[in-house]
């Protein structure tokens, strides 16, 4: 029989080879990943951000005769008086903010304020008669107690939002430090910078950095690094570029709007939220398909804000209200940790302070639940009490995977009536004032009796959490989370539930059927192969 | 004997470029389960795992094309004629010298086991794990849209991995069978040239 002959590849063939082989090659290439550019300035550049916005402003302030005073010294509401005369309608539009009332109503239920009964993690409440010392960020003169006229349009503070100098300082009960001179001050007002917004939220919780963990002082002369959008490094940004207004109305609080509940609009005229990175970002930010995916699930915060309190300014994370009022000879005392941090002082109890801070993860659905000191409380059976409990879940459409900082506390409590309390703290000696006669039973029973409360006469301390969103201090996008960071086992999402987590999950036996599977085939093998070879007939 | 050319330019690309695609994605795959594998770094082991799952349904596509076209696709069907004679074969016989029981033939060049195997692993692994793997990809997509449960994707990438282990067992089966040729590299050598001595009589004379 004759040899057959090897037939010839068709031309058709050896092209659809070529194509195959040329398919093949593609994932190499594909994968390659871009190789890292040397990190760049952001887009923005301070100057040229920072003379169009001066460019925006129609009017010469210093040209008014009404703002040239002269103005008694802390006079503000002179200077208001002045201001409305052109802004008729401005007090009126602070006046019906939270910026003004300290209060929110939400979900039909009133309260959710400072000057109303929020309970807050850090300093408790102010309306057991430390109103005065607290409203020094309050936007309005003379906020001492109850007693303060809310519906007084020249109590509105004008300048503390609009001073461009940096010279407006603010007293106790708001109002206006003797040394500024509030002509001056007047004749150069503008829109809000950073440090307008700053000098009270960057210091809440009652010092820098004290309170948010990803606000604080530090932002004003932050490196690139620590706040791609508000360092002038980076694109140089101010809060209202994002926390835009309408009616002097700001946009943001987190008592009522999240930072990101699915990008809705939240005022006339928007068609994304300015308070979510979609809205500059897109919803597709990323080169790859599968990393904008995780925009359904995960806030961008979770990657971009690897961890807070970035600057050089460390942030409180735990506060013990029951281990206050230890005594040296009788006085109050301080004592620093290795870190130079506060680890206890008298008036507060002992504290932990610490920079460089991972979030911890959460489902949110930009609903926070925040508690009253009305509210009826069950202490659970772990005995710490989540004070604002993120609500979502998996399920959620609205609900992502959002970075909080938890900050951990003790708290004053009545056990009997099973509600936290409104102690009276920032008073002298003799006062009643825990931070003047240290004695807890005197300062509740005050406290609440001004803030017109029911006290049992008894209190304990129980342990509370609170949530912070964390969403400012965004990072470099170097310095992103690594995808392994959370898909590995124990990785940075390992307490979050409700979903199967590639690379964190591993159904249970799964794993082990497997390798016994390919164990069985290799023995199996093994023991054919031994016997095949040892009969030397391969 | 003869020597003749069993497997077509073709055949053998395409065997061999699916043998390149799987060992890559099963490297990839584990790699992303965390299974201690640290070969190409996550993000790029999810990458290629994608483009090459892509890549290996062309080739699938561009493989029934030319199984369909060449009627090379009735090596697969699974037959029981000395299906019993093969199983015995190596039970016993392959120790004993025995010869093989069913003669390579260019129209039937895989034995019933080998048929049945290649059958399996055709119409059973394969598509499994192509549609578990599509649902896992398209998962956000489809998850909502369709109401599925939160524990559906766990339920998929249950499917997706014992897939993948039965592909390393088959594996595993698979190269130790081509050892069982003349000699240890009789098999594979004819994979990668194509051409294998066959008994006279196997020849099959298409004209």
């Amino acid at each position: 029989m004759p040899h057959p002959p090897r037939r010839p590849s068709p031309p058709l063939l050896r092209r659809v080879l070529q194509t195959l082989l040329g398919l093949l090659a593609l994932p190499l290439a594909l994968a390659q990943e871009p190789a890292a550019a040397p990190p760049t300035a952001g887009h923005g550049s301070y100057t040229i951000v920072h003379v169009a916005k001066s460019r925006r402003q129609t009017a010469d302030h210093s040209k008014f005769q009404v703002l040239k005073g002269p103005f008694k010294d802390s006079d503000g509401p002179a200077v208001t008086r002045a201001c409305l005369t052109c802004h008729m309608k401005a007090a009126e539009q602070v006046m019906a903010t939270s910026h003004w009332t300290w209060n929110i109503a939400k979900d039909g239920k009133d309260g959710f304020g400072k000057s109303t009964l929020l309970v807050n993690n850090y300093c408790i409440s102010i309306i057991g008669g430390n109103t005065e010392s607290c409203a020094r960020c309050h936007a309005g003169y003379g906020f001492k107690d109850k007693s303060f006229d809310l519906t007084k349009p020249e109590n509105v503070d004008c300048l503390v939002c609009h001073d461009t100098t940096g010279d407006y300082e603010k007293e106790k009960a708001g109002w206006p430090n003797p040394g500024v001179s509030l002509a001056e001050v007047a004749q150069k007002v503008g829109a809000p910078t950073l440090k307008n917004c700053g000098v009270c939220h960057f210091f809440g919780g009652g010092g820098d950095a004290t309170k948010h963990g990803d606000l604080d002082d530090t932002i004003l002369k932050a490196p690139r690094a620590e706040d791609v959008h508000m360092s002038r490094q980076g694109a140089g940004m101010d809060c209202i570029d994002c926390h835009a207004s309408d009616a002097h109305k700001v946009g943001g609080p987190n008592y009522v709007i999240p930072a990101d509940r699915r990008e809705q609009a939240k005022f006339a005229g928007e068609s994304v939220s300015r308070m979510s990175c979609a809205a500059c970002h897109s919803d597709a930010p990323h080169k790859s398909y599968i990393l904008n995916r995780h925009y359904q699930k995960v806030a961008c915060q979770t990657c971009h804000i690897p961890t807070y309190a970035r600057g050089t300014l460390p942030t409180n994370t735990f506060w013990d209200w029951a281990s206050a009022g230890r005594l040296k000879n009788g006085r109050g005392y301080k004592e620093e940790d290795a870190n130079g941090y506060e680890k206890y002082n008298s008036i507060h109890g002992e504290m932990i302070w610490a920079r460089n801070v991972r979030p911890s993860y959460v489902w949110y659905n930009g609903t926070l639940k925040f508690t009253r000191l009305t509210d009826r409380i069950t202490v659970p059976a772990d005995g710490r009490v989540i004070l604002n409990p993120a609500e979502g879940s998996y399920t959620d459409p609205n609900a992502k995977i959002w970075p909080f900082k938890f900050h951990e506390a003790t708290q004053p409590f009545d056990p009997i009536l099973q509600r936290f309390v409104a102690p009276y703290t920032a008073g002298p000696k003799g006062s009643g004032a825990y931070w003047g006669d240290w004695d807890w039973d005197v300062a509740i029973r005050m406290g609440m009796e001004t803030a017109g409360l029911p006290y049992s006469g008894q209190h304990s301390f129980v342990k509370t959490t609170m949530l912070w969103p964390v969403t400012h201090m965004v990072a470099p996008k170097e310095q992103a989370l690594a995808c392994t960071e959370c898909h590995k086992r124990n990785g940075l999402l390992a307490q979050v539930p409700g979903f199967y987590l590639l690379g964190r999950d591993h159904g249970t036996g799964v794993d082990l059927l497997g390798f016994g599977v390919i164990l069985l085939t290799l023995l199996g093998v093994g023991i054919h192969g031994f016997i095949r070879f040892s009969h030397g007939r391969p | 004997m003869r020597r003749v050319v069993l497997y077509e330019g073709f055949e053998r690309f395409w065997h061999w470029a699916q043998a390149l695609l799987i060992l890559t994605m099963m490297l990839t795959g584990f790699e992303v389960r965390g299974l201690g594998l640290h070969l190409f770094g996550f993000q790029r082991a999810v990458a290629l795992h994608n483009i090459l799952a892509v890549t290996l349904l062309v080739l699938i596509v561009f493989a029934i094309f030319w199984h369909v076209t060449t009627g090379e696709w009735r090596q697969y069907i699974p037959t029981r004629k000395f299906l019993r004679e093969m199983i015995a074969f190596y039970v016993t016989g392959i120790f004993k010298g025995a010869p093989h029981p069913v003669r390579k033939h260019r129209m039937a060049k895989l034995n019933p086991l080998q048929r049945l195997a290649y059958f399996g692993f055709k119409v059973l692994i394969i598509p499994v794990q192509v549609t578990s793997g599509a649902l896992y990809y398209y998962y956000p997509n489809l998850q909502h849209a369709l109401g599925w449960p939160p524990a559906s994707l766990w339920v998929i990438a249950v499917v997706h991995v014992l897939g993948a282990f039965g592909l390393v067992a088959f594996l595993i089966g698979h190269v130790y069978l081509t050892t069982t040729g003349h000699t240890p590299l009789t098999n594979i050598k004819a994979m990668l040239t194509g051409w294998e001595e066959l008994e006279d009589d196997a020849y099959f004379d298409e004209t």
